[in-house]
């Protein structure tokens, strides 16, 4: 990871993490928990392409316990985080193009794979957070209806944000 | 070494996931009071579950001595039987026996001369310590079952413990074995002169019987059995027998106390009864009147 990744990734998650801290959460707290808009985990999605899995699941971790921190879910959402790093890697090699990465894309955003490949997986990638999310807070499956309800609100939700910060930032490093 | 390297290299995505996601688990579950809950909840009934199936492969190897000791259980208890139902009557200045069966099912105050006092609830021994300073027995017996706080815990050969918390399908009793014991037995040769028997830590096998009037001449041998004042041991179950020579009461110079060598073995139980008074509410009810007068 050469100085200008390093630093495109810091800022990524110094901003990601304040609008979830400042402006998201709040949303949250006025419209009730079926408006849960997760944003942070595009910090995760963004990591450098060639990143090796097992730094991508401590930083999906980091970002989480930070969110937790504001959020007052110890341990919630750097569980998701660390899931939804593995989880990457799995999805990556799904969508691996034939012949697999050339090695020129340097993170999976629309400037390099289309927004249409894009979407489709950041899609699968945000239901995997946001229902392990759901399920870690809720402890237990008994409420499955409600995890999967609370899943879908907040699936729709974000990704209607993500498209919204993808457009504006057009992020390729 | 090298293959362990190996293994980690090739699966170090897993490996990390796995090992971070376990440390999340621990701080959900030691930070989050929800979590916390569901989780003691979630492993009480687990634990449970696991130790009553261990339990039950305990049981098939052991079920010829078990069948033994109930036969001759079921013997003793038929003859307790036998003889209560035989019932002293005054009738004008004399008393005579009469059979409970021959009593006019109309006639109420008759009837209720024999009403039954206690309940027995049938329990299993799910888990059990006697080497500890506070011991308790795990039984496999709950409020579904009708079992309540308070309520005592006895076996064929004596006496056990005491209910103090219950789920729906399991409860833990204090055992005699536990420092803040504090039953009151008695000594059927004397009149059934009380005293208070507690458990002084150190050998399971015996606990000490304090607070007897100094005068009383107590014998090596002689038995010892619950003296019924409380609500929650029934009267004359066999707590054991006077294993030491009578010696003055530190605290109370007037009284004397005794060893006493308990009947049951607390380390061999496995098939109990909690005893329910079927009269507790009305008793505490009471209770609870004179208490606003002292």
């Amino acid at each position: 990871m050469n100085s200008n990744t390093f630093f495109s990734n810091l800022w990524r998650f110094l901003g990601l993490f304040a609008t979830q801290a400042i402006f998201l959460k709040q949303v949250t707290v006025a419209l009730g928990a079926y408006f849960n808009i997760l944003l942070y985990p595009l910090f995760i999605l963004f990591l450098p392409l060639q990143l090796a899995t097992p730094y991508v699941v401590l930083l999906g971790f980091t970002i989480g316990m930070a969110v937790d921190f504001v959020y007052g879910t110890s341990g919630v959402h750097a569980s998701a985080g660390a899931f939804s790093g593995y989880a990457r890697s799995l999805i990556f090699y799904t969508f691996a193009p034939k012949g697999g990465y050339s090695g020129k894309e340097l993170i999976f955003s629309p400037a390099f794979f289309g927004w249409q490949i894009f979407l489709q997986v950041a899609a699968l990638f945000f239901v995997a957070h946001i229902f392990w999310y759901f399920s870690v807070d809720a402890f237990t499956f008994v409420y499955v209806g409600a995890i999967t309800a609370k899943t879908l609100a907040a699936w729709i939700l974000s990704m209607l944000f993500v498209v919204l910060y993808t457009a504006l930032f057009n992020p390729n490093d | 070494m090298g293959n362990l390297l190996q293994l980690f290299i090739r699966n170090g995505g897993f490996v990390t996931f796995v090992l971070v996601e376990v440390f999340c688990f621990y701080i959900v579950v030691r930070y989050n009071a929800d979590q916390n809950a569901i989780f003691a909840n979630t492993s009480a009934i687990i634990g449970g579950n696991l130790m009553e199936r261990r339990q039950v492969v305990r049981d098939y190897f052991g079920l010829t001595g078990r069948v033994d000791s109930l036969t001759r259980e079921n013997a003793l208890l038929m003859e307790d039987l036998a003889n209560a139902r035989v019932l002293q009557m005054p009738y004008r200045d004399t008393f005579y026996r009469v059979l409970y069966d021959t009593i006019s099912k109309v006639d109420s105050i008759r009837h209720r001369s024999v009403r039954p006092e206690y309940r027995f609830i049938t329990a299993r021994v799910i888990s059990n310590s006697i080497s500890s300073a506070n011991n308790w027995i795990m039984l496999n017996r709950g409020s579904s079952d009708g079992v309540s706080p308070n309520m005592a815990v006895v076996s064929g050969k004596g006496i056990v413990g005491v209910v103090r918390h219950v789920s729906s399908h399991f409860c833990f009793a204090m055992s005699v074995l536990h420092r803040q014991t504090r039953l009151s037995a008695a000594l059927p040769k004397h009149e059934n002169t009380f005293g208070t028997l507690l458990w002084e830590g150190g050998d399971p096998d015996i606990m000490v019987l304090r607070q007897i009037p100094k005068y009383k001449t107590v014998q090596i041998g002689e038995k010892v059995l619950t003296s019924g004042i409380s609500a929650m041991f029934p009267k004359g179950i066999t707590v054991g027998t006077v294993c030491t020579t009578p010696e003055q009461d530190p605290e109370y110079p007037s009284f004397i106390q005794m060893k006493v060598k308990l009947s049951q073995e607390l380390a061999t139980i496995g098939d109990v009864y909690i005893v329910q008074n079927l009269f507790k509410s009305e008793i505490d009810s009471l209770k609870l009147k004179i208490k606003d007068e002292q």
